[in-house]
This record gives C-alpha cells, sequence and structure tokens, in this order.
C-alpha cells in the first residue's frame, strides 16, 4: 500500500511503487484533468504540483512523491474560489483545444507562487509546455496581466 | 418549396426530449439551395429542443477540436432565436444522414475549415424559425394578434401591455406549429452577437481539468490496452511471445490487432509495461527499402517530366521561347506528423446487440460505419460519443485507432480503452506528404514576368482516398499553387504524380500548408529578378484585384512595413510579407526579423485576414495567431524522416514543435467584406514561414527553398535589401 496525498486528502493505493505518479492520478484515483502528452518530460502536459512545485508527473515514480503534497489541477482552486490563475485564463480565453491547459496552469500558477512579478525572461524560462494549438501568444498575455495586478495592488 | 417541417416529441429521440423540437427536412445546406433546389427530403434533422424550464440543448454537427465550433456554430442559432448564448447547451449531434449539413445534405465531417461557412445561414435559419414560431405561440396564449409581439432575450413580449412569457412556458404550443417557410433573418446591424467578440463556451471546464477528452472516458468495466503495429508501414507482426508476459501484474489477454499487437490489462500502465517487455517479430518485406532521402531524389529527378496541367492560361511555351531571361527554382518540403497534443486513442464496448464507441474524430459517420461493418451490427444499434478533441488537424478523420478499439472490444466482450504511446502516435500518422515543387518563370527585356510554370512533384491526401477522374489533377497537391490573384498573363500548374509508400494525409492547410510557403518565396524571387522591391511587385500584379491588394495593405500599414533592412543601434532587421489565399479567406503576413547567434529571430508577425463575414471575431485572432504556430514550426522545426521502411522520429524530443519562446508576437487584424464566408482554421498556416524567410533573405542573402531550417545557420549579409 502506497500513501498519497493529494488535493488536501490522505490515500491509499495497492500500486507497485515505481508506476508514474501520471497514470496513478489518472488510473487510481481518477484524477483526469492531468494529462498524457508524451510520457518522457518533453511536453508538460503531465504537469501538477508536488509541494509546490511544477513537475512532471510522467516519469516520477509514484515512490517519490509518498509523504508530500501533491496538488492536481483538480485541488488548484480552493473552496470553489477561483484561483487567479484559472480566472486569468478564462479572462482571456486561453484554451483552445485545451489538452495542454492543465499543465500551463500549473506551470505559471507554480511559477507565480514562487515569484509573483516575474519579467518576460522568467515566464519564457518557466513555461516550457508545449501547446500543439499555438495558444503561446495568450498565455503570456494571462501571465502578464497577473503580474500587473500584483504590482499594482502592492 | 416548403422542406421544412416540425417533429412531434415523440419522434425525435425517443421521448428523451420534451417542448419544442425543431426538424428540418434536408438538404438544407443553405437557403439559397432552399429556393434553388427542389430536391426530395431525405432526412429528418433535429438541430435544438427547447424544454418547458426554457433550456436549449442544440445538437451541433459540428465537433470541438480547438477551433471554436462549440461557440460560434451556437452564436448564430442564439443571434436569430433572441436568446442568451449561456442559455444553450451544446451537444455533439449523433451519426446519420439528417445532420449532414455540407455539400447540398451529403456529407458532414469538421474539417477544411469549414463549421461556420457551411452553415452560416442554415444555423441562423435554426434560430429564426424556433423564434417565429415562440411568437406565433405567444400570440395563441395571450390571445393577441402576431404584430402586437415581439422578443426580447427568451422572451415573448406583448408590446402594449408589456405582459412577457418566456420562451419556456410557450415550448408545449410552439411544438405543435408548423416550421414557418422562410422565416426572415436578421439585418446586419441589428445583430446581437455576431461579429462580436465573444467568450468561448468551453473555456470554463478548460481550465478546471473538467473537460473530458476521448482519453479521459470512463466505462464501468473498462479495461486498457497498449497497442504496437510493424512500424514498417504495409508490415505485419509475424509472431509473438504471449506467454512471455501473460503473468505480469495486471494483464489479461494479448491479442492480434491489424499489422500489430495489443496487451489489455487492468490500468494503462500495466498494459504499456508488458507490452514493451512482449517479445514479437517482425515480417519483413520490400516495403524496408523505403527512405525519404531516396523518395527526395525520385521525386527531384522527375520535377521536369509534363505533368498532368492543372491550371494553364495564355501560353508559356511561346512567352518562355521569347523569354529574355528565365529564373528557376526547385522547393523541397519533408513529411510532416500532427502530433496532436492528446495522442490518438478510442474506448468501445461491443455487445451482440450493440456498440458504443468514445471515439475523438471528425467525421462521426465514417467512425460509425467502421462500427457497423467490424460488429456487424446495423447502423442504429451503434452510438458514437464524441468528446471534446485534443487537437485534430486533420488526423481524427482516419479511424485506424478505433479500430483497435472496436477488434478489442468485440473479443473481449468488456469495454476496451486503447491509448497510442506518443511513439506509436507519431511512427503510425499518415504524414503530410513530402512534396518538391519547381517554378519557373520568364521575364522580357524590361524586365516584366511574362510567364509562370509551377511543377509539383508528388502524391495528395485527397487522391489517395477519393479516386481522381481520369486527367484531373489532385487538388491538394495543386491547391495554393493555383487560382493566383497575381496577373501574370500566362502560367501553367502541372502536377508529376509520384506514389509515396507510407500512409499520407490531411495535415493543417493541407497542400496550402507548402505551397503558401512556396509560391510566396518565388514571388519575392521573382520581384528580385525584376528588380522591384517586393511589396511593390506584388502590389502592381494585384492591380485587378483589389479585395487582395486591400488585405496586403492592411497588413503592411499595420507593421509599419519598411523595404530592405533597417539598423538601427540596438538591432538589424527586415520585414518580409508573404499573401495567401486558402479555405475562402485571404490572409497577409508581415515578419519582422532578425539574425541572432546565427538563427532567425521573429520578433512580431502582423497578420490581416478578409474572412468575408466575421461571426466571433476572438477566435479569429486565435485561430490566426494558432495557424502562424503552425507555420512558423513546420518553419523552423518539423520534420519526419524514414529510413529502412520506418519513421526516424519517435516523441517530441527528435520531433520538436513549437515552443513557446519560439512564438513571436502577433497582431491581427480582421477585414469584413462582401465576399462569401470564408475558414479560419487554417487560413493564417500558409503564409507564416514564406514571410519569415522572405525576411532572412533580405537580412542574409540566403533563399530558403527546403523545410525545416533547424540545421541552418545564418550570416548577415550587407548588399541585399
Ligand atoms: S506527458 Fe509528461 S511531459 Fe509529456
Ligand atoms: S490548447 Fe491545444 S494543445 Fe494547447
Amino acid at each position: 500500500m502506497i500513501k498519497l496525498h493529494i488535493n488536501d486528502t490522505e490515500h491509499e493505493v495497492d500500486i507497485e511503487p515505481d508506476t508514474p505518479l501520471l497514470w496513478v492520478i489518472r488510473d487510481s484515483f481518477g484524477l483526469t484533468g492531468t494529462k498524457f502528452g508524451c510520457g518522457i518530460s518533453q511536453c508538460g502536459a503531465c504537469t501538477l504540483h508536488i509541494d509546490g512545485i511544477a513537475v512532471r508527473s510522467c516519469t516520477l515514480p509514484v515512490s517519490a512523491a509518498v509523504g508530500k503534497k501533491i496538488t492536481t489541477i483538480e485541488g488548484l482552486s480552493k473552496h470553489g474560489v477561483a484561483h487567479p490563475v484559472q480566472e486569468a485564463w478564462c479572462k482571456i480565453d486561453v484554451p483552445q483545444c485545451g489538452y495542454c491547459q492543465s499543465g500551463q496552469i500549473m506551470s505559471a500558477a507554480a511559477l507565480l507562487a514562487r515569484n509573483p512579478s516575474p519579467n518576460d525572461r522568467d515566464i519564457e524560462q518557466a513555461m516550457t509546455n508545449l501547446c500543439r494549438c499555438g495558444s503561446y501568444v495568450r498565455i503570456k498575455q494571462a501571465i502578464r496581466s497577473l503580474v500587473d495586478t500584483k504590482a499594482g495592488a502592492v | 418549396m416548403n422542406q421544412i417541417k416540425n417533429l412531434s416529441r415523440r419522434q425525435f429521440l425517443a421521448g428523451s426530449a420534451s417542448g419544442l423540437t425543431l426538424a428540418f427536412l434536408l438538404p438544407l445546406s443553405s437557403r439559397k439551395a432552399l429556393a434553388s433546389q427542389n430536391s426530395p427530403a431525405s432526412a429528418l434533422t433535429a438541430f435544438l429542443n427547447l424544454n418547458p424550464e426554457g433550456k436549449v440543448t442544440f445538437y451541433n454537427p459540428f465537433i470541438e477540436m480547438g477551433q471554436g465550433t462549440y461557440t460560434s456554430i451556437p452564436m448564430l442559432v442564439a443571434e436569430e432565436m433572441d436568446i442568451d448564448l449561456d442559455s444553450i447547451e451544446v451537444t455533439q449531434a449523433p451519426h446519420g444522414d439528417q445532420y449532414k449539413t455540407m455539400f447540398g445534405g451529403t456529407q458532414r465531417y469538421t474539417g477544411g475549415s469549414r463549421s461556420v461557412r457551411s452553415s452560416y445561414e442554415l444555423m441562423r435559419t435554426v434560430g429564426s424559425a424556433a423564434r417565429a414560431m415562440l411568437l406565433q405561440a405567444g400570440a395563441q396564449a395571450l390571445d393577441v394578434p402576431l404584430a402586437e409581439l415581439d422578443t426580447d432575450n427568451g422572451q415573448v413580449r406583448h408590446k402594449i401591455s408589456g405582459r412577457k412569457l418566456s420562451y419556456g412556458q410557450l415550448a408545449e404550443i410552439a411544438a405543435t406549429l408548423p416550421v414557418p417557410e422562410s422565416p426572415p433573418l436578421k439585418i446586419e446591424s441589428d445583430f446581437r452577437y455576431i461579429g462580436k467578440p465573444v467568450k468561448r463556451k468551453d473555456t470554463l471546464a478548460k481550465t478546471d481539468g473538467t473537460a473530458e477528452f476521448g482519453i479521459d472516458v470512463k466505462v464501468p468495466g473498462m479495461l486498457y490496452a497498449a497497442v504496437k503495429r510493424n512500424p514498417v508501414y504495409g508490415e505485419t507482426i509475424s509472431s509473438v511471445d504471449a506467454d512471455a508476459v501473460q503473468s505480469m501484474r495486471g494483464v489479461i489477454a494479448v491479442e492480434r490487432i491489424p499489422q500489430g499487437v495489443a496487451v489489455v490489462a487492468d490500468s494503462y500502465w500495466h498494459a504499456k509495461l508488458a507490452l514493451d517487455n512482449l517479445p514479437v517479430s517482425y515480417a519483413k518485406s520490400d516495403n524496408r527499402s523505403f527512405s525519404s532521402e531516396g523518395l527526395a531524389r525520385e521525386m527531384r529527378a522527375r520535377a521536369d517530366e509534363p505533368g498532368l496541367t492543372a491550371e494553364d492560361q495564355g501560353d508559356i511555351e511561346n512567352a518562355f521561347e521569347k523569354a529574355a531571361d528565365k529564373i528557376e527554382a526547385t522547393y523541397e518540403v519533408p513529411f510532416l506528423a500532427h502530433t496532436t497534443m492528446e495522442p490518438m486513442n478510442c474506448t468501445a464496448h461491443v455487445t451482440s446487440s450493440q456498440c458504443e464507441l468514445w471515439a475523438p474524430n471528425q467525421g462521426v459517420d465514417f467512425f460509425a460505419q467502421l462500427a457497423a461493418k467490424i460488429t456487424g451490427l446495423p447502423l442504429d444499434k451503434i452510438t458514437v460519443h464524441t468528446p471534446y478533441l485534443g487537437g485534430g488537424f486533420g488526423r481524427r478523420f482516419y479511424q485506424d485507432y478505433a479500430e483497435q478499439a472496436l477488434v478489442l472490444a468485440k473479443k473481449i466482450g468488456q469495454p476496451v480503452k486503447v491509448i497510442w504511446s506518443r511513439e506509436e502516435d507519431l511512427q503510425q500518422d499518415f504524414f503530410r506528404p513530402m512534396t518538391v515543387v519547381k517554378h519557373r518563370a520568364a521575364l522580357d527585356k524590361s524586365k516584366h514576368i511574362t510567364a509562370w510554370h509551377i511543377s509539383l512533384t508528388g502524391e495528395g491526401p485527397a487522391g489517395r482516398l477519393f479516386p481522381l477522374k481520369p486527367g484531373q489533377a489532385d487538388n491538394s497537391v495543386v491547391e495554393g499553387a493555383i487560382h493566383q490573384p497575381y496577373a501574370i498573363a500566362n502560367k501553367r500548374v502541372d502536377w508529376i504524380k509520384h506514389t509515396h509508400q507510407i500512409p499520407i494525409g490531411f495535415w493543417r492547410s493541407v497542400g496550402h500548408s507548402f505551397n503558401g510557403f512556396i509560391t510566396e518565396s518565388f514571388i519575392d524571387e521573382m520581384a528580385y529578378s525584376a528588380g522591384v522591391e517586393p511589396l511593390v511587385f506584388r502590389s502592381e500584379l494585384l492591380n485587378s484585384s483589389p479585395r487582395y491588394l486591400k488585405v496586403l495593405q492592411t497588413a503592411t500599414q499595420l507593421a509599419s512595413y519598411q523595404a530592405g533592412v533597417i539598423e538601427t543601434d540596438a538591432m538589424r532587421y527586415a520585414y518580409g510579407i508573404a499573401l495567401h489565399e486558402s479555405f475562402g479567406s485571404i490572409v497577409a503576413q508581415v515578419a519582422k526579423v532578425s539574425i541572432e547567434r546565427e538563427q532567425p529571430k521573429i520578433h512580431k508577425i502582423w497578420c490581416s485576414i478578409d474572412c468575408g463575414k466575421v461571426v466571433n471575431p476572438d477566435t479569429i485572432e486565435a485561430q490566426m495567431q494558432s495557424g502562424i504556430s503552425t507555420g512558423l514550426s513546420q518553419l523552423l522545426l518539423e520534420e519526419v524522416t524514414f529510413k529502412e521502411g520506418k519513421a526516424v522520429q519517435s516523441n517530441f524530443h527528435d520531433y520538436p514543435i513549437l515552443p513557446a519562446n519560439l512564438m513571436p508576437e502577433i497582431e491581427v487584424a480582421i477585414l469584413e467584406s462582401d465576399a462569401e464566408i470564408g475558414g479560419v482554421g487554417e487560413p493564417g498556416t500558409p503564409p507564416a514561414a514564406a514571410a519569415v524567410c522572405n525576411a532572412l533573405f533580405k537580412l542574409s542573402g540566403t533563399r530558403i527553398r527546403k523545410l525545416p531550417i533547424k540545421e541552418m545557420t545564418f550570416v548577415e549579409a550587407r548588399e541585399n535589401g
């Protein structure tokens, strides 16, 4: 039995410890907002947070997540209040097909938690998730909109 | 003749709907077709249902793969029905002839940038007919003359007394009324939605993880399958040693599928682990001799052969004979993969009496027919669910992944979800075909272009699927080379058919995906050989094509285009331009480019589009950004090569697609015109590479004639502006 802490809840699962966290999240827990895109840490579709850090879960053995706080796209918003990144995504209508967007949002949320006012270079370095639909222009716009808001509020 | 009629609710969806259900007799692809055709009605179509609670369900014949049809199509209905767009719930229409709204009611698929343009009038008519019937119902219910009523956002209102009834309250009465013969459509100045930026209906679900894609489908009792086909097209897997993996955890079965093998297990990971450990041997065939390098050599060698003529105007032979000067250039583009972000997948459940399929697809009827063929069940026992697609780009017309799920589900007797690895997805693609294109131009003594000859060698995905008539050129090869707007008196386009040994397919913008790049690069080559600045050169040749000229000027003005190379203290840069019509829309792009560390740096692309009518400008902007990203991706990075019959690349590490840091800023201008409505999903792609390459030529003097350019380096040359 492996104990996991996912989206503020403790879970137990009978699974081989070297199973990639992505498939445990998706198939054992039915949290399908986290996506499979490549399986080799290239695309970022599987991005989730481990202790607040953006991690690509397709190559991370589930055993490495034991004792840590896992947050998936489903757990990003707390108590029914949309996370600011999700809000910005909605305001700017970022998604196209939408498949990469959970990962994009998780990457952006981790970036902003770490650095509330990233410059373009910081954004470029953190946002390496691929989007086949080319929604990059709006992703950047959405992140910038959050940087501005925060800077203005201080 | 009235081809519209209402359907009682019992006739529709076997009692699942109540209230007003609007059904139309097809063909009804447009009001024009209605007026001009007297063809007999072939089927009934129900597009929307209004229940007594006021809930409107819209059965969308088109799928959502990012291009915005789950917003733009219901916008057309909401506009004319006079209801809030938010009150419409969009559902995917089931398979069946009744939803074939394209080409006079004969076809239905989502592609060719056709969804909005093929249903612009039809869907407005659906909304307008519903509104007319609700008004009529209101007149009955309120016992007042029809003329004293109007509608107000989901309500029928008595103008004099101010009394109001909601659409839901009137649904039952409206359902008993005949559908009006030709309900009036709004005049454009009254539009509330059409032409205004409207937020997508699917955004929220795509930001909180709840949007369900095919790969996310959960069915009780579902098993998972990992699959592997012989990577050499046309070859099979000759034997597998199932015993070697049978005892691995979770493994339920090892089964053969067409050209390959599947491991079925209790989870995807168990299936994949076992598949990776499964000893297989491949049958060998002549197809191993296939290489993309060899193919390119063969095609290049044929470039001067006479081809099948796709377009011929004037007399090019004569013009070339009399020419004072001639130029020629051969261009080459590689095979490309779709790599939709969501890998191919499909879930199937087959019993002796029915079949359910959850299939990301771009044409539900193709999938239903395949299911009927494999299961032997009649079409009405087959249900195809179409979830959101994690990208399509032409890949999901093809049903190979659904075939696997059907075959496995039928054998196993339990629901099976097939998920392809990225490697399988990339190597078992229907590839954008490699193509070699030779351009020649003749100039007279005063350096005017007198003739233009384009000769394309290769094979197209359309001809592969649908037999061509004798003498007919494959449009999916020559599109974008034929019908140029430039006034060049003598022009010919020839196609030399060279069959590829591998699966080829429709890839975003199809033939335009390379012809946009190639024709607009060669137009630049012609300009330099004529000694005329590229923008001036194009403008002169577009003198009698004002619509094209306006699009071009819009983009160049937006960009503050300047000729030559611009040098400031900070940077040396240049603007490149390209103009291309595809899928009924004209797009011009201006790229601002510099060279940094021997590589192009694309700072910004200004893009103008004339798509006739504008439905959702916000979507058009997004689709231009998206289309440009695809165009730049194929310019900079993408290439599938083949060795010994196999695709060499297998995943994003060796088949990179455009990452965020290479995406330029983009500014879009949307022009409306009197022209017929055009598409927007694809037209952004074709000009992008040419605009960048035309700027790069100014900077470096290097003319790019072969894509991609990932291994090239560029140095600044001083004398090219
Ligand atoms: S699926 Fe994990 S990075 Fe692509
Ligand atoms: S929105 Fe389609 S892959 Fe990013």
